[in-house]
């Protein structure tokens, strides 16, 4: 039984008049959207379960003749509209990392506050992204202007462009994610023009935005100058309306040439296996189950995961000791975590408590670790092995 | 001329070169540092030392006690004897020599003994080389002047005695050759350090295990090159006759680590002399190469010195090899030494030793964690600060266990019981610093000063009685360690406070079923405290049926969590938990009492065919719990 | 070679008091790696945290006085002026105060000098420096830039040495007054920090309380598929399947 939420935002926009520079708003109708009144009694009625002796009531609402939630004038999930905004009262500008055209959970939470500064007075977003990106009118944008700069490699030139930008297109806020990336062309730019950076902000609004500082025993406040990084899961990604996404043209800028000093930057080749625990995104990890330890290697290589083990396992010299997960190993920061024979001890899970997905391969169905685990596989992980890499043998063959 | 003068002209001979010899291995002890050591007292002392005090020790072995009887009084009584033959009345007394004869007699049947624990097969733990030799020198020696007194005895003065004396000049002269660098330096040494050892304490009653606080202001921080120690230690380490009972007691040798007492104490007897003597016993297991050179003024420790760096980390400072030592040598002081080098001075500490002491240093508790959050276990227990009371009879030092899930369990227990039995306590809370235990252990002497120093601030602002622990390594450090700078504290560990309660009526107890139970003695409350019967009769009043493993006691084996081991993490072939847990199902235990939080955490991480672990608070809460009602059902 | 590292007026995130903060001792680390004699610089009211580092590896310390509150950045300049370093370390974010990260990139933009972030590796090669910067899942990067240069430490950078009070003892300070330099902008308002709940980034996140709520609860509590017993392709499949569905395994080429 959900009561359908009111979001004002929302029911404002949908009375919004299209064409004006100024936002203007049908007042005239009264909100069709406004919250009804609950009649307990006529839901109860529609939650009666038909035919039963003694009065069952279903509040789940699987029986037919449920109560429907009012239906709200155009709901914008159902059927996308393309919002518009013509004439913005200002930019926020927001440069995404989208490594590979693709926006990262950070990015989107990004435009999701770059779109509520910019609803909040009738402005628009604007993405600066250095190569294509996909989505971004779903993520709430408004304009993109693609830049010249190559993505990757040395920022100087970025950072330049960037500052080209700011000048000509004189965006209200300029928005980074603060990520590895995102935050170092923030604060190159910020030292290039000489501004101040609100970095790390947990909260934005158009008059105050937060930080933690030292040492995240006290909180700075201030209203965001023109440069903001945004800290991750601090602000909701943007849902809903569907926004143009209108491609400008980038204004002239004359292109800045690399710094002089910097010889060559590339990418290194990173085997999983040869990464850190600790920084590993992706962990398959042995217990007690595995006792064919060439094997398990064979398949941390076919799956490009990082190996890992229980402390049974590293006590007993089969795997190193820097490869121990648990509380006192490595606690792992990684998205994925796949534990063949793993029953679970609680300082093992400890090490796992960050991981966002866990997948366990283990014969004892009451073992913690398959509680813990989204995909639990009840099954002999000594046979689960030599399984799975030759699946993954067929499908890079097919 | 007869064959017995002859070997009364030997023997005078021999302890000629005995004494060439003795100066030239003792002018080698003077390149260490002074040391205050009271002679008079010393000397005085030595029979005593070594009659009571050494025999206590050696006579853990009755065979090596008997033996050791036999051969050395033997001998030097045959021996002094045969010299006194010198004298024209007694030389010519067939009844004297009758004697010489016989004492020779019984240092053969000491040599038979030494022969037959040696031959034919060697027990792993005894050194080889020249100790397999030294039977077959003792044997000619005292056989050889045996067949003379005999001679002399009979009045025969065939050609059997000057046969004799060949053969016993020959073995005389062996053993004096084996003075300086061969077995027999340990009764030069041994009976020199008994006079002048660096903790006359031990001697006296005392347990004297507090390590000595290193000079902060030293030119170098910790003994590096061998001429850092004290000559007394050098003397020390030169008594070794590598008798292997440390290193059977070693738990980091048991389990395969890279250390070995015997030959640790052998490499640095070897490190100040030119030419060190050929080691012939039991390696460090699985230790990285070195490259084995040694000096007076050289490196000691490192992979181009003598001693890889792992062996000393491995170390749990448990004291065991000092327990057993019947040479009273101080392996552990060595060992701390030696680490306050590489930690002060070379920053060279095992990796996972970094963060304990960095947050040591600068969050004043080795996990980093807020002061604050040490009373977080007590969850709705009162915990009054002694700060808001200003005085208590008993200061609760909580410790860094109190951070830990299992240890939290522990000291509710305890604060349940000091409740039952309406003790005034209070605790320091947020101004309880960490210890310094393991900085101190780990070598880091500046950082444990800092700690203590503060420590001693906060505790004389407040008055109390007694300070009560649960955790032997806090009770060690403030009970012995402390005094040193100044903090002078009665401390009391719970096992024997909580007996005192029991003793006294206030604790009502009941026996609360609990199967077989074995008591694992934590090395700093029995061994460095002396503490083994309040934990026991604490045990006993509980009814429980109580079995004790075969090392227990002052002798019982390490847990492993001492010293900075666990950070340290040394790789070995075992685990030191696995093994002691096994000698707790050896007897049948199904339950293992303990009463520190070191062992518990320990014997907790075991896996596979395991004991309960509970701490004495726990299993004295549950008898105490089980009390009223057994009360109740009886009215 | 001539090394300077940057020092904050760190103090220690749990216990608050004056300590060296990690990145900064990493990157006294990695300078020694280059240079046997590491010079530290540090401009504030007091130098106590950044002394600590001289029990780090740090050979000396040189400290510009300024009062609190002032811009370091002219006094470091001055500084770095006559030192002429070859190569200026710091660490990625400050030991303390508003932590922005923002100053080393101020610093090589002042010198005009090439900046790069993230270092968990040097070398240095007849003036050409290479870095290996660390990025995000364990990726690296590596440049090569002509000195000098300033660089910024990541904490995946090899662990720092531990305190030593002999090497702290042998460390040298030098102190000599900065630059004033009073910045215009107003301090910022400041309050004792609140955690804030991180927000659930879920698909299901702007939709209705319901979906968000069973976002929440799916991702983290119980209450997964579980398959019992079955065959080992069976299962190959469905973890295969599983894995590509939370997107850690790139889709099958041959689909």
């Amino acid at each position: 039984m959900s009561r359908t939420r009111r979001d004002p935002r929302e029911e404002r926009e949908a009375r919004r008049l299209d064409g004006n520079a100024r936002p203007r708003w049908r007042l005239d109708t009264p909100p069709s959207s406004s919250r009804l009144r609950r009649d307990p009694r006529r839901e109860a009625e529609a939650a009666r379960v038909p035919g039963a002796a003694r009065l069952r009531l279903d509040r789940s609402g699987r029986v037919a003749g449920t109560l429907a939630p009012p239906p709200i004038a155009a709901e914008p999930i159902a059927a996308p509209t393309i919002r518009i905004i013509e004439a913005p009262a200002f930019l926020i500008a927001v440069v995404p990392d989208a490594p590979g055209g693709r926006l990262t959970p950070l990015d989107r939470q990004l435009l999701g506050a770059a779109r509520l500064l910019s609803d909040a007075g009738g402005g628009a977003v604007l993405v600066l992204s250095f190569g294509a990106v996909d989505g971004l009118g779903a993520a709430g944008v408004d304009r993109t202007v693609a830049l010249a700069a190559p993505p990757g490699g040395d920022p100087t030139m970025r950072t330049a462009e960037l500052a080209g930008l700011l000048a000509a297109l004189q965006p209200r806020h300029m928005l980074f994610p603060e990520s590895a990336t995102g935050g170092d062309l923030a604060r190159r730019l910020a030292a290039r023009i000489g501004e101040a950076l609100f970095a790390g902000a947990e909260s934005l609004t158009a008059r105050l935005a937060t930080r933690p500082a030292g040492n995240r025993h006290v909180e700075q406040r201030a209203a965001p100058p023109r440069l903001v990084t945004l800290a991750p899961d601090a602000q909701l990604p943007h849902t809903g309306t569907v926004h143009e996404a209108r491609r400008l043209e980038a204004p002239e800028i004359a292109p800045a040439p690399a710094h002089d000093a910097i010889l060559s930057v590339e990418d290194l080749p990173v085997a999983a296996d040869a990464l850190p625990l600790a920084e590993a995104d992706f962990v398959v990890s042995a217990g007690s189950g595995v006792t064919d330890f060439e094997l398990f290697r064979e398949l941390a290589r076919a799956l490009g995961a990082t190996p890992g083990a229980s402390r049974m396992v590293c006590d007993a010299g089969l795997m190193p000791r820097a490869a121990q997960v648990g509380a006192s190993g490595t606690v792992l920061e990684a998205a994925c975590y796949l534990a063949l024979g793993i029953s679970g001890a609680p300082q093992h899970l400890q090490g796992v408590a960050r991981c966002e997905h866990v997948v366990a391969v283990n014969t004892d169905l009451h073992a913690a670790m398959v509680e813990r685990a989204g995909l639990a596989i009840i099954a002999d992980a000594q046979q689960v092995m030599p399984a799975l890499i030759a699946a993954l043998k067929a499908e890079s063959q097919r | 001329m007869n064959a017995a003068l002859g070997l009364s002209l030997v023997i005078v001979a021999l302890a000629v070169l005995a004494a060439v010899e003795g100066a030239r291995t003792a002018r080698r002890w003077r390149i260490g540092r002074s040391a205050r050591v009271d002679w008079r007292t010393g000397l005085a002392a030595i029979p005593k030392r070594y009659l009571v005090d050494v025999h206590h020790v050696v006579a853990r072995d009755p065979y090596a006690a008997r033996m050791h009887a036999l051969a050395a009084g033997g001998l030097i009584a045959g021996s002094v004897l045969a010299a006194l033959g010198l004298m024209p009345p007694l030389g010519h007394a067939h009844l004297f020599w009758g004697a010489v004869a016989l004492a020779f007699l019984v240092a053969l049947a000491g040599g038979a003994m030494v022969g037959r624990r040696r031959y034919p097969a060697k027990p792993a733990r005894l050194s080889g080389g020249a100790f397999q030799r030294l039977p077959l020198l003792l044997a000619a020696y005292v056989g050889g002047a045996l067949l003379v007194a005999l001679d002399a005895a009979s009045g025969l003065a065939g050609p059997l005695g000057w046969l004799g004396l060949a053969v016993a000049a020959a073995g005389g002269f062996g053993l004096v050759r084996q003075l300086a660098d061969g077995p027999m330096r340990h009764a030069l040494a041994g009976a020199l350090h008994l006079a002048a050892h660096p903790r006359p304490g031990r001697f006296e009653g005392e347990r004297a295990t507090a390590l000595i606080p290193a000079d902060l202001d030293a030119p170098r921080l910790g003994v590096a090159v061998p001429a850092d120690f004290a000559w007394n230690r050098l003397l020390g380490f030169d008594a070794c006759i590598q008798c292997g009972r440390c290193e059977v007691a070693c738990p980091a040798f048991a389990a395969g680590q890279p250390l070995n007492p015997k030959k640790l104490i052998q490499d640095l007897a070897g490190s100040f002399k030119a030419e060190p003597p050929t080691y012939a016993g039991s390696p460090y297991p699985q230790a990285p190469p070195v490259a084995g050179l040694g000096g007076p003024e050289r490196p000691i420790v490192g992979a181009g010195a003598l001693i890889h760096p792992d062996t000393l980390w491995s170390c749990t400072t448990c004291r065991a090899c000092v327990e057993e030592c019947p040479m009273m040598i101080e392996h552990v002081d060595a060992i701390v030494d030696l680490r306050r080098f590489q930690t002060m001075e070379l920053a060279a500490v095992p990796a996972g030793a970094i963060p304990a002491l960095s947050e040591s240093r600068y969050a004043e508790e080795p996990g980093g964690r807020p002061l604050a959050a040490r009373t977080d276990f007590a969850a709705g227990l009162p915990l009054p600060l002694i700060a808001a009371k200003g005085s208590c009879d008993v200061l609760l030092w909580l410790g860094s266990g109190a951070y830990e899930l299992r240890h939290g369990r522990t000291l509710r227990a305890l604060v349940e019981l000091l409740r039952k039995a309406g003790i005034d306590y209070a605790v320091l809370g947020p101004e309880e610093r960490d210890c310094g235990d393991l900085a101190r252990r780990l070598g880091d002497e500046a950082t444990f000063a800092d700690l203590a120093r503060a420590n001693i601030a906060t505790l004389s602002r407040y008055s109390f009685r007694r300070i009560l622990t649960a955790d032997p390594h806090a009770l060690h450090v403030l009970r012995n360690e402390y005094p040193a700078f100044d903090g002078r504290y009665e401390v009391i560990h719970h096992s024997a406070f909580l007996d005192e309660l029991a003793a006294d009526g206030r604790l009502a107890l009941a026996a609360a079923p609990a199967g077989r139970l074995a008591y694992h003695d934590p090395c700093y409350l029995g061994r460095y405290n002396g503490e083994t019967d309040a934990p026991r009769r604490l045990l006993d009043r509980l009814g429980l049926e109580r079995v004790e493993m075969e090392r227990h006691g002052k002798r019982a084996m390490c847990c492993g969590g001492g010293g900075g081991a666990p950070v340290s993490d040394v790789a070995g072939e075992r685990r030191i938990p696995d093994l002691r847990m096994a000698q707790v199902r050896a007897v049948g235990a199904t339950t293992v009492a303990v009463a520190c939080p070191q062992c518990a955490a320990m014997l907790e991480g075991v896996t596979g065919d395991v004991a309960e672990v509970r701490d004495l608070a726990e299993l004295v809460l549950a008898a105490v719990e089980a009390a009223p009602v057994a009360q109740g059902a009886a009215r | 070679m001539k090394t300077l590292v940057l020092l904050s007026d760190a103090r220690h995130p749990v216990s608050g008091r004056p300590a060296p903060t990690a990145t900064e001792l990493q990157a006294i680390n990695l300078a020694r790696g280059l240079a046997d004699e590491v010079s530290g610089l540090h401009a504030g009211p007091d130098a106590e945290a950044a002394r600590g580092a001289l029990g780090h590896g740090l050979a000396r310390l040189e400290h510009r006085e300024i009062p609190a509150g002032h811009d370091p950045l002219p006094s470091l300049l001055a500084a770095i002026g006559s030192e002429a370093p070859d190569l200026v370390l710091a660490g990625r974010r400050a030991g303390a105060g508003a932590q922005t990260g923002l100053l080393p990139y101020r610093l090589a933009e002042a010198l005009g000098w090439p900046i790069v972030a993230d270092a968990v590796a040097l070398a240095v090669d007849g003036g050409v420096l290479e870095v290996i910067q660390a990025l995000p899942k364990g990726a690296r990067r590596r440049w090569r830039l002509r000195l000098p240069a300033v660089v910024t430490v990541h904490p995946a950078a090899p662990a720092a040495a531990s305190f030593a009070l002999g090497t702290a003892r042998k460390g040298q300070v030098g102190a000599a007054i900065g630059i004033p330099a009073p910045l215009d902008e107003p301090a910022m308002e400041e309050r004792p920090y609140r955690p804030r709940p991180r927000l659930i980034a879920s698909a299901a996140a702007g939709a209705g309380a319901a979906e968000r709520l069973r976002a929440a609860t799916q991702a983290a509590g119980p209450g997964g598929r579980v398959m019992v017993d079955p065959s080992p392709e069976e299962a190959a499949q469905a973890i295969l399947d599983h894995l590509r569905a939370i997107g850690v395994l790139k889709p099958a080429s041959g689909r």
